[in-house]
Parts: C-alpha cells; structure tokens; sequence
C-alpha cells in the first residue's frame, strides 16, 4: 500500500472476482444479490460496498443475501441452502435476482445454474465468481456485465445516444467521469442512453439496444462490445477519453460511428482545452519528474504519453531532481480529468517550493 | 529387488499431539479398489478379533456406509455425518455415534452425501474432527475401511498423522484391482514423504476371485511394490451366505473353513510388526507386468 493512499488510486484491478461482480450487479438497484458461499464472502463485499459508497457521498445499502453456508452443507451439497436463499430473496419483491458463487461452491460442483433455471415469476441470473478458476476483479465485471445484459430484450428501437458501458463503480471519480463524457457526448447533440451498469432498474435495460454507440469504459471490455455489437448491430468506442489530443480524437470516433459531422465540436474542444490549461500558467517551466503511484504497478505507456503530452502543453521540464509526480491510475479521463490531474501537479511543485 | 522393511519396536509408543490416544492402539486401514471385499473382509477381521476378546473399533469411511453393517445385523446404524447435519456438532456424544456390534466390536459410520453432489472427502475431515474431539477413537485395534479410491486428500485422512500407521491393500488378481492398489500405494508412498508421517504398508492381501495363478499373481505385485502378500483368503460360497443372512463368517459359521481363514489373517495383522514404504510400479511397468501373468 501507498504510504499516503488518496481514494483516487483506489483501483482494485486485481481483487476478488465475486467482488468485481458485485460492482456491477448491486447497482441494478431493483435486484437481490445472492451469494452463495460462507457468510464472510458477504460481510467483506457488504462492507467494501457499502464504505465506497459513502466515501462517494452516495450512501446505498447493498441488497446483498448471503446462502451463509457451513461444513456441513460442503460435505452435502449446498443447493438446499441457495433454494431457501432464493425464497428469502423472492420475499424482497425484487424485480430480478443475481445468484453469483464463491470459490467453494464451485470446488464442490454445485449445479447453480439448474437451480436459478426454475421459473419463479421473476428472472435469476447466475453470474459465475469463482476466484480460484483464474479470474481477477476484471473477470467479475465482465461476467457480471454479460449476465445483467441477458435481462435486456432482444432488439429496441434505435435512437440518437450513446450507452456508457462498464464503468468503474468503485473508483472515486466515477461519476465525475461519467460527467465528464456525457459533456463531450453533448458537443455532438447525442445524450447519455443508459448507464451499463450503474444506478438503474431492471426494467432501464430495455434501453440497452437503442443507443447509436456503445462508450467501454476501456478497451479491456472489448468482448463485451463485441457482443452488444453482435447483439444490437450497436458500434462500440473501446475507451473512455484519456489525453488533450485523445480527448478531441474520441470526439472524432463517435462521430464516425454516429455518422455525425465533427470539425466544429473538436474545435470547440481544442478552445476549452486551451482556457482549462491557461489556469496552469503559474506552474509553467517547473521542474517535475514521473513516478509510479505504486510499487507494484507498471508503468503504464498510455499513462506516460498523457503525462509528457500535459508537461510539453504546459512547457514543463522532466528532471531526475524534479518534484516527484504520481503517475495518474488510472489515466485522467478527458479534459475535465486532466485538470484536476493538473491541480493535483499544482498542488506537489507548490509544496517543493514553500520548501 | 532387495525388499527395504521398516520394524516397528514391539510397542511403539506413539508421540500423539493435543492429548491423542497414547495407549499403544494399533490403527490399521483398509483400501482397495470398490467391491473387492474392504468391508467383508474388515468386519471378519474385527470379529475375528473381538473374539480373542480385544476391544475393536471399526470405522467406516465411505458414504454407502454399509462397513459395518454385518457386524451389526444389517441394521442401519445413525452416521457421523447425518448426526452432525441433524443436531449440530456440539450435541452429539460418544453413545450417537458408536454402536456395539457381535462380540463388542464398536463400529462408527462416517457417512457422506448422496452420490452426485457435495463433498465426501470434507465429510471425512469432519467425522475425524469430531471423533477426536469426543476422545473415540481408543481400543486395542482400529480399523479403518475406506472407500475404494483416494480421490482427494479427505480420503487420505486415516493415512495421516496420529490415525493409522498400517495399510493394508486388499487386492484380487484382477488386473484393474492390482491398478488400484497400486495407485493407493502411490498415496501411501507420497504421504510417507512428510515430515513425521509414521504411515507405512502393512502388507497385500488377497481376496481370491479363483483366478488361475492368482496368489502368485499377487505375491509377484507385492514384492514389485516392495511389500509383500500377508495373506490369501480363499472364495467361497460361504461369505455370500453369510451375507445374506446379515452376518460375519466368524459369527454365522464359526467353525467353518473361511473363519479359519479371517482368525488367521487376523493373527497375522495383529502380530505383524513389519511395514514398508511402498514403490509404487509406473503405468508401463504395470502393463508389462500383466502381459507376464495374463495369458492371453
């Protein structure tokens, strides 16, 4: 851990994949959870949520059921305690029901799917969880994503918007995020369709298909563009903005895909990346140089490109004696993000100066 | 091949932790491929036994549950596992789970879950756990009767530390029961490997299926895997009769020729201080040997 952690670097790429599901499935706000495994795979995610809620001033409780399974139902087999789970769920009236498994009840082969197949008046997804098979955070938000999509209908009447997919429900800027690209979407005249996956109804993905594109949150969700595209014909963007030029190149993108003329937006752009920067003069020609924001991450190219194409713009110099700067995790999205990165620069290379 | 033995001071006196049983109790299991006569032969053991008036515990581990059920007339005694799963491993006493049977041989079910679903190999762990915690498991000799193959590490439980220290493989001269056994001897010499394991091979016995050549077959086996044929128990008509009648051969037809046969094997098991860490023979070394013995 960093010794002085922010929330911003709050990434949890390489967590629990129960976890990275329930980032997704809890946000179906009219839906039960239930997790089959041990009470304390609940309590931990129950606590994780519910912390990163309030620490995103959104204070939810997660409707969360535990199948808080014991020794005993191990050695005989747990489905009797995911039917009685199930009823405990039906009784919340929910409007759908994800069933999502921990590591054991897969050790053990209990056949979930045959459960949740039962007709019950309401639909109850299975999402596979289990850690242990190889997959990290990642793979739970994807499972989760595919899972929550197969509520959506078949085929929807087309409209002129755009649907944001995947994003990173536990990470602090989320919404800030999402803000920050519906506000580009709108130099293009298109609005924000659906929120795939975060604070609807099960009932909002209705809408799932009727958007003219589909914005991944990054291109690590590309299997689920591709079968949304394959589902609805719906083209995809594989990547939130990240980058000055990125950011007018993504409006570039989604216009192609919306058969929208953009010249005028990406203008538009370019003179409000222009002012935004002009906030910084006061930093011009300091002295900076990158570091990672954690031992065991990587450095990131596309990060480093964002970094150095910001220091050229703002005529910074990169110096080994250079005030230390964090490597954003993950990148700044669009211009919006990369001013509060650049607040944040602002913030180190005045503190090296008081000395 | 120069056949290595371990010998086994005359009463070891075992250095069980947590307050373990420190009599020195003999523990021996019994493996082998499924339907080869584990649990016939384990329960004319026990009562062979029993009847030299030693105190006999017999434990099942394998969710058919039905190792001890001659030793008790075919009833259906309440298992482990279903005890646990009814009232919860705090209420449950040494009387729940332990059934006298002929001659007082005490017999413990572990049970398990119904085919096809849950985990057997946990319900092992649990059943040992709580047997210990119960301070059952104490006798002269115990017998473990485990399920026929050692298909995760809960069906190994018997061959760890402070459970028993002889295994014995019971084996016709057929050669997907030798593969069998072959297989548990590749469990007996990898457990062996551990740091204070004290589990070893007691010795091959043969249950007889009349097969030409069959106790040379076996014998030739068992000195392969550095060991050797304790004993050879011939077929006969009179374990299905006294089968059906819900019984031992010991208790059903005393005086026959197979209770000669089981009270033999039982001195032999109990006097036997000699065990071995076995070799276990590799794939093609097993096909070979079956082209030798198998005329075809």
């Amino acid at each position: 851990m960093r010794s002085n952690p922010s929330p911003s670097s709050s990434s949890r790429f390489e967590g629990c994949t129960l976890t990275g599901a329930l980032s997704v499935a809890t946000e179906v706000r009219d839906a039960v959870c239930v997790i089959h495994g041990p009470a304390g795979c609940t309590h931990h995610n129950f606590s994780l949520l519910h912390a990163t809620s309030l620490s995103n001033d959104r204070p939810a409780l997660p409707r969360l059921l535990s199948t808080s399974l014991v020794e005993s139902d191990i050695i005989f087999g747990g489905e009797d305690a995911l039917e009685t789970a199930l009823e405990r769920a039906l009784a919340l009236s929910p409007a759908s029901i994800f069933v999502l498994s921990t590591c054991i009840v897969e050790t053990i082969g209990d056949d979930i799917a045959a459960v949740c197949a039962k007709d019950r008046g309401v639909p109850v997804i299975p999402i596979p969880t289990a850690g242990f098979l190889g997959g990290v955070f990642e793979t739970g938000v994807k499972n989760a994503l595919a899972a929550v999509a197969s509520l959506a209908p078949p085929s929807s009447e087309r409209t002129l918007s755009a649907n944001l997919i995947g994003e990173k429900n536990l990470e602090y800027g989320v919404d800030e995020n999402a803000a920050e690209v519906s506000r580009l979407l709108k130099r293009l005249g298109l609005p924000v369709n659906l929120r795939f996956v975060r604070g609807i109804r099960t009932h909002d993905l209705d809408r799932l298909g009727a958007a003219a594109v589909n914005i991944l949150r990054e291109p690590a969700l590309g299997p689920i563009g591709e079968e949304l595209k394959r589902r609805y014909g719906t083209p995809y963007i594989e990547s939130f903005p990240t980058g000055l030029g990125g950011t007018c190149r993504f409006l570039e993108e989604v216009g192609r895909a919306c058969g929208i003329d953009t010249p005028a937006a990406v203008e538009e752009e370019r003179a409000y990346q222009a002012a935004m920067l002009e906030r910084f003069d006061d930093i011009a020609g300091s002295r900076i140089r990158f570091q990672s924001p954690h031992p065991i991450l990587r450095g990131d190219p596309e990060v480093e490109a964002i970094c150095t194409e910001c220091a050229d713009a703002l005529s910074l110099t990169i110096d080994p004696e250079g005030v230390a700067i964090p490597s954003p995790y993950p990148p700044p999205v669009g211009t919006g993000g990369i001013g509060r990165m650049l607040h944040r620069w602002r913030v180190l290379i005045r503190d090296r100066r008081r000395g | 091949m120069a056949i290595r033995f371990i010998c086994h001071e005359p009463h070891p006196r075992p250095n069980y932790p947590c307050g373990l049983n420190t009599d020195p109790m003999k523990q021996i299991a019994l493996y082998g491929k499924g339907g080869i006569g584990k649990s016939t032969t384990a329960a004319n053991l026990s009562a062979a036994l029993a009847e030299e008036g030693l105190d006999i515990l017999q434990i099942g581990c394998d969710p058919k549950h039905d190792s001890t059920r001659m030793l008790v007339h075919g009833t259906w005694i309440p298992t482990v596992l279903d005890l646990i799963r009814e009232r919860g491993d705090a209420n449950i006493t040494v009387d729940d789970v332990v059934y006298r049977g002929f001659a007082g041989v005490r017999c413990v079910e572990a049970g398990g879950p119904e085919p096809g679903i849950g985990c057997a190999g946990r319900g092992i762990i649990a059943t040992f756990q709580l047997l210990e915690r119960l301070d059952a498991l104490k006798g002269d000799v115990i017998v473990y009767d485990v399920l026929g193959d050692v298909v995760c590490g809960g069906f190994a439980m018997p061959m760890r530390e402070g459970y028993a220290r002889e295994i014995y493989l019971v084996t016709s001269g057929e050669l997907m029961s030798i593969y069998a056994a072959n297989n548990i001897a590749r469990a007996i010499a990898r457990l062996s490997r551990r740091a204070r394991s004290r589990c070893s091979l007691g010795g091959v016995i043969c249950n007889a299926k009349n097969i030409e050549g069959e106790a040379e077959l076996v014998e030739e086996f068992a000195r392969r895997i550095n060991s050797r044929m304790i004993a050879y128990i011939p077929r006969s008509r009179i374990v299905q009769v006294a089968e059906l009648q819900k019984q031992t051969v010991i208790e059903y037809a005393p005086e026959s020729e197979q209770a000669g046969v089981y009270r033999d094997l039982a001195r032999l098991v109990y006097g036997n201080d000699t065990t071995s860490i076995p070799t276990p023979m590799e794939m093609d070394e097993i096909e070979s040997f079956a082209l030798e013995f198998v005329q075809v």
